[in-house]
């Protein structure tokens, strides 16, 4: 193949090595996608250039990925497929899955976690219905921190400087209204940094504390251990 | 793949460990930082897990794809950040800095494969591999090279359109020389 047979013409197919090279700005691409689907010769030139760029990652000096990292990403796959699974019925898995609560005291450890931290309304943005509140939530670790913010009826969590699970653990996510906390199917593992941005699934309209606890891959129906963090709504 | 559409979490940890190593050293060639680097494999790995139905086999190996996928993410993580923050780096070293592990057969085989691409790009005149490294390694946009090289952006296109039509002519079917 030579040079020309990649059909350059002027004005067309000039964007397809920049496209290629992921180096079009995000409007520059979204047009190019668009004029792709009318236009032959720049498929063409994609096509013959794209398959460059595709072998340009093993140009790079190979490096081995941190086995953490593979940690940290199997607790997220495995708890996100358990969860997956735990919710097609499959006979006799439920009991497999039952875990003996260990949660003694029911909130009592709330209430010790409770005792040391104080929690701190950020927050409070505009006056409408559309105003987002932000709350520092109670955390146990030492220098991380944690602000939930709600919005529309919904919460999100932020983390940062979070620890890791424990191995074999992932974060999983609970809200607490009347009684017992009841479990969510936000399981997460924070970055390598510690952060992560976890949203609570449903609305929280009468939710007064969202807790997270580390929990066997997989999550759990109940919670196995005491609140690493705690956000007080109410 | 198949398995991994069904969401088999064993079928993704075996595409994980097939494609990880080269996944890490790609966005750690692109972010320059450790930490970043491993955000960004678990983004984009994440994100295979989650959208795995997507793949289509026409468009290339699943290497490819994940490879595909670590880019993007990078290109994200980087255009996030400003000029100041980015540490471009050239690769010479960083096996020091992180030591690779234990070299089997096919990791040697693809040593010649990624030996034979090096050479393409260092074959190329310098002003065609550098945009083409600005661009794919550093997550630069054209007009960005164009204001750094201070070159009309014209030109960077076509320095790289030039230089990745001769790598292509010195690779032949650029897709067998990775099997």
């Amino acid at each position: 193949m030579n040079e020309n047979e990649l059909h350059h013409s002027p004005g067309c197919g000039e964007d397809a090595a920049p496209y290629v090279l992921g180096a079009l700005t995000e409007e520059e691409h979204a047009a190019f996608l668009v004029h792709l689907r009318s236009c032959a010769i720049c498929r063409d030139e994609v096509a013959a250039l794209e398959s460059v760029a595709a072998v340009l990652p093993a140009a790079v000096p190979q490096l081995s990925a941190p086995d953490e990292l593979k940690h940290r990403v199997m607790a997220t796959v495995r708890s996100e497929a358990s969860l997956r699974d735990s919710t097609q019925p499959v006979p006799g898995r439920r009991a497999s899955r039952a875990r003996r609560p260990v949660w003694r005291g029911g909130l009592a450890g709330v209430g010790a976690l409770a005792a040391v931290l104080i929690a701190v309304v950020l927050v409070v943005s505009g006056g409408s219905g559309g105003s987002t509140r932000v709350i520092r939530a109670q955390v146990t670790a030492p220098g991380a921190y944690v602000s939930v913010s709600l919005n529309g009826g919904h919460a999100q969590l932020e983390l940062a400087r979070m620890p890791q699970s424990p191995p074999n653990h992932v974060y999983e996510v609970w809200i607490k209204r009347a009684g017992a906390p009841q479990p969510t199917d936000a399981l997460f593992t924070v970055s390598s940094t510690g952060s992560a941005t976890v949203g609570v699934p449903g609305a929280i309209s009468g939710v007064k504390q969202i807790l997270v606890t580390a929990e066997p891959t997989g999550g759990s129906k109940v919670p196995t251990s005491t609140p690493v963090i705690v956000a007080n709504l109410s | 793949m198949q398995l991994l559409y069904r969401g088999n979490a064993a079928a993704f940890e075996v595409i994980y460990d097939r494609h990880a190593d080269a996944a890490f050293s790609l966005a750690y060639r692109m972010c320059a930082q450790r930490a970043l680097a491993e955000d960004v494999v678990q983004e984009a790995f994440l994100s295979l897990w989650r959208s795995g139905a997507r793949y289509d086999r026409n468009r290339g190996s699943v290497r490819t794809w994940t490879l595909g996928i670590v880019h993007n993410r990078a290109i994200d993580a980087l255009r996030r950040r400003t000029v100041r923050e980015r540490g471009i780096v050239d690769g010479e070293g960083i096996e020091e800095r992180i030591p690779a592990r234990e070299r089997t057969e096919l990791e040697f085989a693809r040593k010649d494969e990624a030996r034979e691409i090096r050479d393409a790009l260092e074959q190329l005149p310098e002003e065609q591999s550098r945009v083409i490294e600005l661009a794919y390694f550093g997550g630069l946009t054209h007009v960005q090279i164009a204001s750094m090289l201070d070159i009309p952006v014209g030109t960077i296109k076509g320095r790289m359109r030039l230089g990745l039509a001769k790598m292509r002519m010195t690779l032949g079917d650029p897709a067998e020389v990775l099997q």
